[in-house]
């Protein structure tokens, strides 16, 4: 019953996550350039939320509506992705600031 | 009301699917709404005014606290959903239990946060930096507080009911919505906190 209660692949998508959460915390104790320490950031942040989304959400689970819905939360991230380095690119990066 | 039984029960109606369907679709809408909030934050994050600094705020400790509670209660409404699945009404009750025990005292911690923050004279009028900041993560803080009234309700109906298509849906919805507080979280933990104190 508990082998049962805790699937293999749960068990593994939560030490993921919390190794990765640890390992971005070599941008605070570690000694790397603030370039790579945004890479590690962002390399750490990105692969979590696809653990998320794949192992924990089941997003490839509904057979009927499947491609909508791949659609509609890419089409998402899209706005985010375009309204995030849309603003930092004209307010921060130099184009008006 | 016609069932199919090749699919797991939340699924099994075209209602259910349906809800679950939209229910991805308002969530295609929450992660616009975080990223404008990011937006604000990320303009303003070098704007103090004569306020306090990320690097002189911030507290690697609690936040610590924060990611592992989201986290671990990220897996267990993971393993709640999976043992609804295989039909244990207890273990799904259970771990959504722990689930929300969690989110309570993510909340307690955050709270706790917000008044050291503003003890040290830091409050939302102090500055842009810390306006943006309390309203993202108030904002999560808030989608958290009332995942745990929404996950409380859905609890009395599993052990009122016990597992029905209609509350294997409602369970199932809202362990999507949990999981999803965990991914903008995980952003808040990184580009807030984590490059904040680099």
């Amino acid at each position: 019953m508990m082998k049962q209660l805790f699937p293999i692949r749960h068990v593994m998508g939560y030490l993921a996550s919390l190794v990765l959460s640890a390992a971005a915390l070599i941008v605070i104790y570690g000694d790397l350039s603030s370039s790579a320490n945004m890479v590690v950031l962002l390399v750490t942040a990105l692969i979590q939320a696809s653990l998320q989304l794949f192992v924990f959400m089941h997003i490839g689970e509904s057979a009927d509506s499947k491609k909508e819905l791949y659609l509609n939360i890419a089409y998402a991230m899209f706005v985010a992705l375009v309204t995030i380095f849309g603003t930092l690119f004209i307010f921060v990066w130099g184009w008006y600031a | 009301m016609k069932i199919d039984a090749s699919k797991p029960l939340e699924y099994s109606t075209e209602e259910n699917s349906n809800k679950i369907f939209g229910f991805w679709v308002f969530l295609g809408a929450e992660i616009p709404l975080f990223a404008t909030l990011f937006t604000v934050y990320f303009v303003m994050v070098n704007r103090f005014a004569s306020g306090p600094s990320g690097s002189e705020l911030f507290e690697i400790g609690p936040v610590l606290m924060e990611t592992f509670l989201l986290l671990s209660s990220s897996f267990t409404i993971g393993l709640a959903v999976h043992a609804m699945r295989l039909g244990y009404k207890k273990a799904t009750m259970v771990f959504m239990a722990i689930t929300l025990l969690m989110g309570l005292a993510f909340v307690g911690i955050e709270i706790d946060e917000f008044f050291t923050y503003v003890h040290e004279g830091a409050t939302l009028q102090t500055s842009g930096f810390l306006s943006s900041l309390f309203v993202l993560l108030g904002t999560h803080g808030l989608h958290v507080s009332f995942g745990f009234l929404w996950g409380v309700g859905i609890m009395i109906q599993l052990w009122r009911r016990g597992i029905t298509p209609a509350t294997a849906n409602k369970t199932f919805i809202f362990s999507l919505f949990w999981h999803f507080l965990d991914v903008v979280w995980i952003f808040i933990f990184s580009f807030v906190y984590l490059k904040g104190l680099m």
